[in-house]
């Protein structure tokens, strides 16, 4: 018996005008499954099919018939499911309920009726299997983005479910943090459970993949994992003349937050049509230094001089800004408070965001979320680009026409700061690459941007 | 320590006697300090000094009361004009305490206890209602961290704060990517199984030796103050309309000196 199972599968999400999946027919028997596709194609949609939050938890209509386990998911609740099919989200911090990692981990067996003194051993069973043994013990706000992602995923297997479930898992981490999670979703399918993983990453898993499921416009193809060959990119052409004048003179600062000091010392200057990347562990300060360059934070010691101009700062989380009618009028609102000319749709077909140009930007796919505001942060013609993890979430495509954007505001004499552990968007577009570790900003040594 | 909690407040408002509540205050002092450490303490009740300070001198300008008149205004001044009195100035101070005491007496379950504690320490019917809670509280940060996320974006897109409208540029993202949160995270506890039956515990906070010791002296203290009050020992007093010396009794005091019970056990078990 297949592990699960979809036949002729459609679903509508409420007021939705198009099915978010078609006509799906396919099998998952065990192993490691990899889901793929672009942005906004149905990928997380299909997920949620597998432990019923659709369409239990999200609603709408279907067609044909979905099994896990043998368990038709539309006659058995989420809630039931769970102790079937551990389910892992894209957002560690939005899938905390408790304080402590024990008692996070134990929370789904406590759901589950599991008697109280079994829970221990399920608990230490599970930090076992997710490789976080050290964390036992731990405060869930001590922990790094990538330790909090693998207590999730611990907290999934506590269940000791015979389906893992994993939404771009690795989409909101650093590349320790996402190597960590993907070594363990490789090492529970090679146990014997059936673990899907969606994700962007594909190099990282097609190695061990069983199976490669393609989710395009709703509908599922699958394809042999051997047969997939990482996309071919190409860089745009460096700017050939030198840099301008200097947009940006940091010098001799200090800066930090509630009362914690975060830089010292730093030194920095950035020119017009030169884009310099920053890298550095999670923590190091590359925040606190754009939030420096932007005029955001006072320095508390040294000086931060700005030429007069535009300052487009992207933060890391930008789809937090979306709040107007379509993305249009988000690209608009930027434009006609910077008092450029430039029309709205330039910028949104270079994004590929024409088709929902006029849709809610809420109602988007997280992809298309954060390349929407991409586009209302980015549009016009800002003097001073401070970018802080542009590609996080991004699809390739996504990101080599964000690359192609960068590459157009420099041209046009902006200076770029990006903040970013994406080593193919340093590779692409920087002129100069700063590592920002324990307050000091130094340049980058090859090994490190090897690591 | 929700006992001593329970059993300082009762005293507090139940007394009129300013000596009496002073004990109560002074062992809720000593209680933190021991608790949760001077320095920790040291900004709240800088805080609850000035609420205090405030709230005797509104008294003292507002109500022209009593017999002991310290000076007058003339009355032809609106609000303040009348005779100034020191029963005013002492039944303000005593609503100064009241306030300040019934603060500290509180304080425990934010300064020594976190809310997860709390929460965890619901009785077994509300373990639902307490997980929600719990899962809850962990969104707070988020929505802080997201205010000031979208407060700076928006600032540099141009944005500046000009009345109330122009704060819907912040305040409307800000809502809108909490509730997503809030419904993210509904979506990850049902994925985990929550609400489909009676829940068990991984562990409940149990109560030890010294816990029962510090509730036994809490009940202990609340009957001996109604006892008191009830015999006639702790003695109501009045500001007005003379000033009077509070009367002071061993008994009623010595339930305010129970109060003191959590620093004897904490001593004890270091």
């Amino acid at each position: 018996m297949a592990r699960a199972a979809l036949d002729r599968f459609t679903y509508w999400y409420p007021r939705a005008s198009a099915p978010a999946l078609r006509d799906v027919t396919f099998s998952i028997e065990g192993g490691l499954n990899v889901v793929a596709g672009p942005s906004g194609g149905g990928k997380s949609t299909l997920l949620r099919v597998f432990n019923g939050l659709v369409p239990h938890f999200h609603g709408g209509q279907m067609s044909g018939r979905a099994e896990v386990s043998g368990r038709s998911i539309v006659d058995t609740p989420t809630r039931r499911l769970a102790r079937d099919v551990g389910f892992v989200f894209q957002d560690p911090e939005l899938q905390t309920v408790y304080a402590t990692v024990d008692r996070e981990v134990a929370f789904g067996l406590e759901n589950a009726a599991v008697p109280g003194a079994e829970i221990p051993a399920r608990v230490e069973e599970a930090l076992e299997e997710a490789g976080i043994t050290q964390l036992a013990g731990r405060t869930m706000r001590t922990l790094s983005g990538g330790e909090r992602q693998r207590v999730a995923l611990a907290s999934a297997l506590a269940m000791r479910p015979q389906l893992v479930v994993l939404d771009e898992p690795t989409s909101q981490l650093d590349p320790e943090g996402a190597a960590l999670v993907l070594a363990a979703a490789r090492r529970i399918a090679s146990q014997g459970r059936t673990v899907i993983v969606s994700e962007h990453r594909l190099y990282a898993l097609m190695g061990a993949a069983d199976q490669l499921v393609m989710v395009e416009d709703g509908r599922v193809s699958l394809t042999d994992p051997r047969a997939w060959s990482e996309p071919r990119f190409t860089p745009p052409p460096s700017r050939g003349a030198p840099a301008g004048n200097e947009v940006v003179c940091v010098s001799g600062a200090a800066a930090g937050f509630d009362g914690r000091p975060v830089l010292s010392e730093v030194e920095l200057v950035v020119r017009g049509g030169e884009v310099v990347a920053l890298m550095g562990p999670n923590g190091g300060g590359k925040t606190t230094l754009l939030r420096l360059v932007a005029g955001l934070l006072a320095p508390a010691k040294g000086r931060v001089e700005r030429q007069p101009g535009r300052i487009a700062y992207l933060p890391q989380n930008p789809a937090a800004l979306l709040h107007r009618p379509t993305v249009r009028y988000e690209v608009r609102f930027t434009i006609d408070r910077s008092g450029d000319s430039e029309k709205p749709d330039a910028i949104l077909s270079e994004l590929g965001l024409t088709q929902v140009a006029d849709r809610y930007p809420r109602d988007l796919s997280s992809g298309e979320r954060q390349r929407a505001a991409v586009a209302a942060v980015l549009a016009g013609t800002p003097t001073l680009v401070l970018l802080d993890e542009p590609t996080r979430g991004m699809d390739a495509s996504a990101r080599e026409a964000l690359v192609r954007l960068i590459a157009r505001l420099r041209d046009r004499e902006a200076a770029v700061v990006i903040a970013t552990h994406d080593a193919e968007l340093r590779a692409a577009v920087a002129d100069r690459v700063l590592m920002v570790a324990g307050g000091r900003v130094t340049a980058a040594t090859n090994e490190a941007m090897r690591r | 320590m929700a006992a001593w909690s329970a059993a300082c407040l009762f005293i507090v408002l139940f007394t009129t006697n300013p000596a009496y509540k002073a004990a109560v205050l002074a062992a809720a002092i000593v209680t933190l300090a021991a608790g949760a450490g001077l320095s920790r303490i040291r900004r709240l009740l800088f805080a609850i000094a000035l609420v205090a300070a405030f709230a005797a001198l509104l008294n003292f300008v507002s109500a022209h009361l009593g017999a002991t008149v310290l000076f007058s205004l003339p009355s032809s001044i609106p609000a303040l004009g009348g005779p100034f009195t020191l029963e005013a100035l002492v039944f303000g101070l005593t609503g100064g305490l009241t306030i300040a005491a019934a603060i500290l007496a509180a304080a425990p379950f934010s300064l020594m206890l976190s809310a997860h504690d709390v929460v965890d320490a619901l009785p077994r019917v509300l373990s639902r209602s307490g997980a929600a809670i719990a899962a809850s509280l962990n969104l707070v940060p988020e929505v802080a961290a997201t205010f000031v996320q979208v407060s700076e974006a928006q600032r540099m897109r141009g944005w500046r704060p000009r009345g109330p409208r122009s704060w819907a540029e912040v305040v409307v993202p800000v809502v809108l990517t909490s509730v997503e949160g809030s419904i993210q995270l509904a979506e990850s506890m049902e994925a985990r199984g929550f609400g489909s039956g009676p829940r068990t515990y991984v562990s409940r906070p149990r109560m030890h030796g010294s816990d029962w010791l510090v509730t036994a002296a809490s009940i202990a203290a609340v009957a001996l103050f109604a006892v008191s009050s009830a015999a006639g020992w702790a003695a109501p007093w009045f500001a007005y309309p003379t000033l009077i010396a509070p009367q002071v009794d061993g008994r009623p005091l010595i339930a305010c000196l129970l109060l003191l019970a959590p620093v004897l056990v904490w001593r004890a078990r270091r």
